[in-house]
């Protein structure tokens, strides 16, 4: 047993877990403000954006919009295929392959 | 109930292979810079937060205080929040004693698929989900332990492009209004512009609490 690594351990499992829990105990159990409402409608629409750009365009700190840019072809081909309501499996599985083949030619 | 909660695990399914074979990357990284098999057990199953997790390990390999590591990860996981009020709404009916257990399962992954699927949120969408995604990433991590990541480089195979791949789909699925696209691209802008000039996760908590709430202030609340 090394406790200090155990320690580290058990805090980051603490700090996460109050990242987690606090406000989804909080807002489940009581009626929430319209205002209220249409902002928590409009996170996803925000956070998967936030997640997913910097993902495709920003590599080590630095903004990568060239065109030999593997990502930004698979997300060409993902936002195209999901808008066209093909099946995620198969959108997503088109869009790593997009990735792969062009990084071994590349 | 049994139906959606078979529909957000057959949903994840398209994320399984990329989360399991980070997990075994994750667990072989781990091995090498020191850690035994069971703290990185531990440390999966009590954090189960995958991008915090490969930023204490360099950490705690390099002897970093825990002190920093602990207020990093929080700093890496405080996305969770927005995920977290966002969710909590679809668990009316829930008791405390499930909540408690279902907040640990949250994930970015199981968070984007609930949203994309229904509005509000099926919570056994969520729960079918988190199934899918804790089973791959925890047997990811027991298989690097013991034999090393399964791939050298992920990134090779594309398997790096399946995370904004799904976020990506699933974002483009939900934009049916013109204001839909508004807070999609504004967000997207201002998280690749803080993505440049701060590192950690900032960008994700910032683009999406200041976008959304701005666009919530502005809209009429009718549109919720």
């Amino acid at each position: 047993m090394r406790t200090e690594v155990w320690l580290v351990i058990i805090g980051m499992a603490v700090v996460t877990y109050l990242t987690r829990a606090p406000l989804l105990l909080a807002l489940a159990r009581r009626p929430l403000p319209p205002r209220v409402r249409l902002w928590l409608r409009l996170i996803p629409l925000a956070v998967l954006p936030a997640l997913a750009l910097p993902m495709v365009l920003v590599d080590h700190g630095r903004l990568t919009l060239s065109l030999a840019h593997p990502p930004l072809w698979g997300a060409i081909v993902v936002v195209v295929l999901a808008s066209r309501r093909v099946n995620l499996l198969v959108t997503v599985a088109l869009g790593v392959a997009t990735v792969a083949i062009l990084r071994a030619v590349g | 109930m049994p139906r959606a909660v078979r529909d957000g695990f057959v949903a994840s399914l398209a994320l399984v292979p990329s989360v399991f074979v980070y997990g075994t990357v994750f667990g072989g990284l781990a091995v090498q810079a020191g850690l035994r098999a069971i703290e990185v057990w531990g440390m999966s199953l009590l954090v189960f937060a995958g991008a915090s997790q490969f930023v204490a390990v360099p950490m705690l390999a390099a002897g970093a205080s825990p002190l920093a590591i602990v207020v990093t990860t929080y700093v890496v996981n405080m996305r969770h929040y927005l995920m977290a009020a966002t969710l909590a709404p679809a668990f009316r009916g829930f008791s405390r004693g499930w909540l408690a257990v279902v907040a640990h399962l949250l994930n970015d992954e199981s968070f984007a698929i609930a949203v994309a699927r229904h509005n509000p949120p099926d919570p056994w969408v969520y729960i079918g989900s988190a199934a899918a995604i804790c089973g791959a990433f925890l047997g990811g991590v027991v298989v690097g332990t013991q034999v090393g990541g399964l791939v050298a480089d992920p990134a090779r195979w594309g398997l790096d492009f399946a995370f904004p791949a799904v976020f990506l789909a699933l974002v483009a699925v939900q934009l049916r209004r013109r204001a839909d696209w508004l807070v999609a691209l504004a967000s997207a802008v201002v998280a690749v512009a803080i993505a440049l000039v701060l590192p950690g996760n900032w960008h994700i908590v910032v683009a999406g609490v200041a976008v959304s709430g701005l666009a919530a202030l502005w809209l009429a609340p009718e549109i919720a």
